[in-house]
């Protein structure tokens, strides 16, 4: 379960660089499907990275499913000689990614991201069209089972913009 | 969301993604009830399904506790 503004606007207070991805900007896209969790794309940059790491630890973050026992610590460090992440937090479950399969890394999609006012502050969103192909990329049922209605949003969209 | 553009969802043509969305089995008319809510609306929809399955799930835990 996540807090999204919550999560959001912590987030933007500690000045982190990230793009909303995943379930969540389906939903913010016009999605009906359900999800529960935050998947973000952060940018790698150590600044960034010292931000991030920082602000994971202050909200206690932990690694899913992973033994209660194994030492870890979710700094600047760890960030970097990682990639992607699947953490609890005391705001909710959170996915860090530091690439999209299909579409890439945060600076390879931040130029097409949509902002988007969510709350009286504004957010950078994964566009329609790279959510689309990072769910297919992605391949696995929950993801596939999300394209039709994506894929019909984004021709209402589209036509939208013709006419 | 006009009524117009809602025709392209709620009446799909054959051939569209529309109807494609509509034949894999998705309800297009929650679709174009969510498309009318702004982003903000919607993320406080979700938020509140979620906030509601937790309560579900909590629930039936301490039921079976």
């Amino acid at each position: 379960m996540i807090e999204i503004r919550e999560t959001l606007e912590f987030l933007t207070a500690r000045a982190v660089e990230f793009i909303i991805i995943g379930g969540v900007a389906a939903n913010i896209h016009g999605s009906t499907q359900a999800t529960f969790d935050l998947d973000i794309c952060y940018a790698r940059n150590a600044r960034n990275l010292e931000r991030l790491g920082l602000a994971l630890i202050d909200i206690h973050a932990t690694l899913r499913n992973a033994p209660p026992d194994l030492p870890f610590r979710p700094d600047a460090e760890t960030l970097r000689r990682g990639l992607n992440f699947t953490f609890n937090t005391d705001l909710g479950t959170l996915d860090l990614l530091g690439e999209v399969a299909g579409v890439g890394t945060f600076e390879d999609i931040v130029g097409a991201c949509q902002t988007t006012e969510l709350f009286g502050k504004h957010y950078s969103v994964i566009s329609l069209p790279h959510l689309i192909s990072a769910k297919r990329a992605a391949g696995r049922a929950k993801d596939l089972s999300a394209l039709p209605e994506l894929e019909a949003i984004l021709e209402y969209q589209r036509n939208d913009q013709a006419t | 969301m006009t009524k117009d553009k809602e025709e392209l969802l709620r009446n799909p043509k054959p051939g569209t993604k529309a109807a494609a969305a509509r034949e894999f089995g998705i309800d297009l008319t929650l679709t174009i009830e969510r498309l009318r809510r702004t982003p903000e609306q919607r993320i406080r929809d979700l938020q509140s399904y979620i906030n509601d399955i937790e309560k579900l799930r909590a629930g039936l835990k301490s039921r079976t506790s």
